[in-house]
């Protein structure tokens, strides 16, 4: 059946087919060399205890992963920390996020100042929103505690204690990551037709049902790729807490991400980081692959 | 409440609150870089500084060698985003135009790829670029940067490319040129928006890049803005006179770059966002 279907192609269209395999293979060849390669070794060398601080590399199995999952504290902590900031910044970004949105919604006559506004946040490194956010929290010299003497409160000590360090984390967090999810939503909602709102408004109904019966449902998609994509990026928190409090007080704001860096770059043990990352790539792909699945059906509907 | 404030205040106020929000971390740096140390020492602490000072941006370029970091955060931007147009220009023509079998797998693949812990990435290209003798040069941020963006790139160039109509090519064809001159000479120019479009995105993505550069270029001669402006606090008690204009200086050349492209980069991303 193949071989009589491929007969049937003229010359132009094996050409062309011949062609377009060349046009991907630059960018196969670097996938390959950059992501798929560096993968299998990862996977590889999981499996053994691998340290650049002693010589040796001995196949070890699963010890690696049994070590990790059932007596390494620091490790299941890390975990844990990593699961709130994601339970705290996701939604905590979309309801932001959400709220600069409908403002940026707006019939502005200059345009450039929202749009910039929301840009600018994107645009910062997030190392950078770390050390400003460190800077607003500092005991002394910070803004925050300006604000809240001004209030007439006593300041707190932000960074160095556990929860309030974390707090402080989850604010900057949410600042850096709402304004690209406002873009998104803006985009959803310029979408929305003029004149559903019109009818409703002829209709009688108030602007908080106009909210709830027509612009929520029809924003439910661009949230729901947002939310996702939001979710599997805070998998990967690493820049903000490190350049806010290096993962301290102690261990209280250290993620996933951070830990492995440590493991591998302080402590140089690649064995047992690659088998930390593994787990890391593991959950990383059931949270992809529900993102597939959801596009596709999208994309299946529309 | 609000309707009573009357439309134009509302909407005045919206903007106000949006600008705000994203102006007001960078205003606020940009004041500290302005202050003497003696009025940063001060409490109550104050927002505009009272005598401003370029003293701190002299220190920078005197004693610091930001220069250094930036034009190493240039060079590895400027070649990521270049290698990364070329494949994925290639790549996003060979999905618009050419009817080539397993389309569908491309695209599912590049989108599991942006979607992929850098993380899990550091930890084997660590290894190798150190096999290879490659950590702390440029190669070794370079190739990652360019795989780290062609996804959202050539989602964006093959928007731009399906909105090119087919006969100008059949045109140049029928008049002799080849497919591929008459990508150069026909697609190319007419969807030069969208290849600076993703230029745009791919550089930024580069210049923001913090995890890799640490892990792969962490010797200070070999630093980007990100890491070596963050590792400044290591080696001195926190110098914020001199880290708050050190981050304007890194920040700067982007936001002029946004600032001046800010249509192309919001259709850019959201194009990038909404579809991967």
């Amino acid at each position: 059946m193949a071989t009589a279907k491929r007969y049937r192609l003229s010359k132009l269209e094996r050409d062309e087919r011949r062609l377009g395999y060349a046009l991907l293979a630059p960018a196969a060849l670097l996938l390959l060399a950059v992501v798929v390669y560096p993968i299998a070794e990862l996977l590889a060398n999981s499996f053994y205890s691998f340290r650049l601080t002693r010589p040796g590399y001995r196949f070890i199995g699963l010890e690696n992963y049994a070590f990790a999952l059932f007596e390494d504290d620091r490790f299941l902590h890390s975990v844990l920390n990593t699961v709130i900031f994601i339970v705290v910044t996701v939604p905590g970004a979309l309801f932001v996020g959400l709220g600069l949105a409908l403002l940026a919604n707006q019939p502005f006559r200059v345009k450039w100042p929202v749009r910039l506004g929301l840009l600018l946040p994107w645009a910062l490194p997030l190392v950078f929103a770390g050390l400003i956010f460190r800077w607003f929290f500092d005991f002394r010299q910070g803004f925050v505690n300006w604000l809240i003497e001004l209030a007439g409160f006593d300041p707190p000590q932000w960074l160095s204690d556990p929860q309030l360090a974390f707090a402080a984390v989850c604010v900057a967090i949410v600042w850096k990551s709402s304004s690209f999810m406002a873009l998104i939503l803006l985009a959803g909602l310029q979408t929305i037709p003029k004149s559903l709102y019109e009818a409703a408004e002829v209709d009688g109904a108030s602007r908080f049902q106009q909210f709830v019966e027509i612009t929520l449902p029809m924003l439910k998609p661009a949230i729901v790729v947002a939310l996702i994509f939001r979710t599997i990026t805070a998998i990967q928190t690493f820049d903000i807490p490190y350049a806010m409090t290096n993962g301290g007080p102690g261990t209280a704001t250290e993620t996933m991400a951070m830990y492995i860096h440590k493991t591998t770059i302080d402590f140089l043990d690649l064995g047992y980081g690659s088998a930390l990352a593994t787990l890391m790539f593991l959950i990383s792909i059931v949270a992809t692959s529900v993102y597939l699945r959801h596009t596709k059906r999208d994309t299946g509907r529309g | 409440m609000l309707a009573k404030l009357g439309k134009r205040k509302t909407v005045w106020l919206a903007a106000a609150i949006v600008a705000a929000n994203g102006f007001f971390p960078a205003l606020w740096i940009l004041f500290t870089s302005l202050k003497t140390e003696a009025e940063l020492l001060r409490h109550p602490i104050t927002i505009v500084p009272h005598d401003p000072t370029l003293l701190n941006y002299v220190r920078v370029f005197v004693d610091q060698p930001i220069l250094l970091f930036l034009w190493n955060s240039l060079v590895v931007a400027g070649l990521s985003t270049v290698l990364c147009i070329f494949v994925s220009a290639l790549a996003a023509y060979a999905i618009v135009r050419l009817r080539i079998p397993g389309r569908n797998i491309v695209l599912s693949v590049l989108l599991a790829v942006s979607m992929f812990p850098l993380i899990s990435l550091m930890v084997p290209l660590f290894q190798t670029m150190r096999t290879l003798g490659w950590l702390n040069t440029y190669p070794a941020l370079v190739f990652p940067y360019a795989v780290l963006s062609m996804p959202v790139c050539t989602l964006v160039m093959a928007s731009f490319f399906q909105d090119i109509p087919n006969d100008l090519e059949n045109a140049a064809m029928i008049d002799g040129c080849t497919r591929l001159g008459a990508l150069w000479h026909v697609v190319v120019p007419l969807a030069a928006p969208g290849v600076f479009t993703a230029a745009i995105l791919a550089f930024v993505n580069a210049w923001d890049e913090f995890l890799l550069a640490l892990t792969l270029s962490s010797r200070v001669t070999s630093r980007t803005l990100p890491v070596g402006i963050t590792l400044y606090q290591g080696e001195f008690a926190f110098p914020w006179p001199i880290m708050s204009a050190a981050l304007i200086v890194a920040i700067v050349p982007v936001c002029l770059l946004i600032a001046v492209f800010q249509e192309r980069v919001v259709s850019g991303l959201t194009a990038g966002g909404v579809k991967g």
